[in-house]
């Protein structure tokens, strides 16, 4: 299990584009890829999930996953939270 | 593959559909029928029939946006074992059914999952945040 503390650092958080971004890359993996954001833990392959966190900019976010894959899947979604999901310069 | 239309007031579903879209960021295959104040009633139950009958090898999932609305009252006749009517269309239901739509589901197991995401997509925000702070 590999588990990566991260901070939500574009403007509009963890909104809807946001999240089917990120549950389209976690479904890309083997591995089971989790979000926890104030103890509430949600699959990260589920757009809906994701968005039930409800998570803003500058709250700070655990990517936990679990599977053959899981580094490069941890790495993955943290760098594409890290690059602001690609909607900003 | 299941097959969906929304059947909605005005260009709702339209813009459902778009909106969507824009979250995938990419095309979602769902027909939608508009359904104005002038062509309530049997053109529209037409165009409804038409897609039906065009798409009668598979599985369609009919969304309207309000029950008892007149789209809604159109649709229920369709009702049969392999056409549902669910009501009160929202995003959470197109994302629902556009991602899962593919996944080998039953035809049951994908309207409950629908159902269920659609449902649970209406929050009061200030008991949910109740919620979330009660832990």
């Amino acid at each position: 299990m590999v588990e990566i503390q991260t901070e939500i650092i574009n403007k509009l958080g963890l909104h809807a584009r946001a999240a089917a971004k990120l549950s389209h890359l976690a479904n890309s993996f083997n591995a089971e890829v989790s979000i926890v954001y104030n103890e509430v833990r949600v699959n990260a392959k589920s757009l809906l999930g994701i968005l039930t966190l409800a998570a803003s900019v500058g709250n700070s976010i655990t990517v936990i996953t679990e599977g053959s894959d899981e580094q490069e899947a941890a790495a993955t979604v943290k760098n594409l939270i890290d690059r602001k999901f690609d909607e900003e310069k | 593959m299941v097959k969906a239309l929304l059947v909605t007031h005005g260009n709702l579903g339209d813009e459902l559909i778009k909106i969507a879209e824009k979250i995938f960021e990419s095309e979602i295959d769902i027909a939608s029928i508009n359904v104005d104040w002038r062509n309530m009633g049997d053109e529209v139950s037409n165009k409804v029939k038409e897609y039906l009958h065009s798409n009668k090898d598979s599985d369609i999932i009919i969304f309207t946006d309000m029950f008892g609305g007149s789209p809604s009252n159109i649709c229920f006749q369709f009702v049969s074992k392999h056409i549902e009517v669910i009501t009160g269309v929202n995003l959470p239901a197109i994302i629902k059914f556009h991602t899962y739509r593919n996944k080998g589901l039953k035809f049951k197991e994908l309207i409950e999952l629908i159902y269920n995401d659609a449902v649970n997509g209406i929050n009061i925000i200030s008991d949910y945040l109740g919620e979330k702070k009660n832990g």
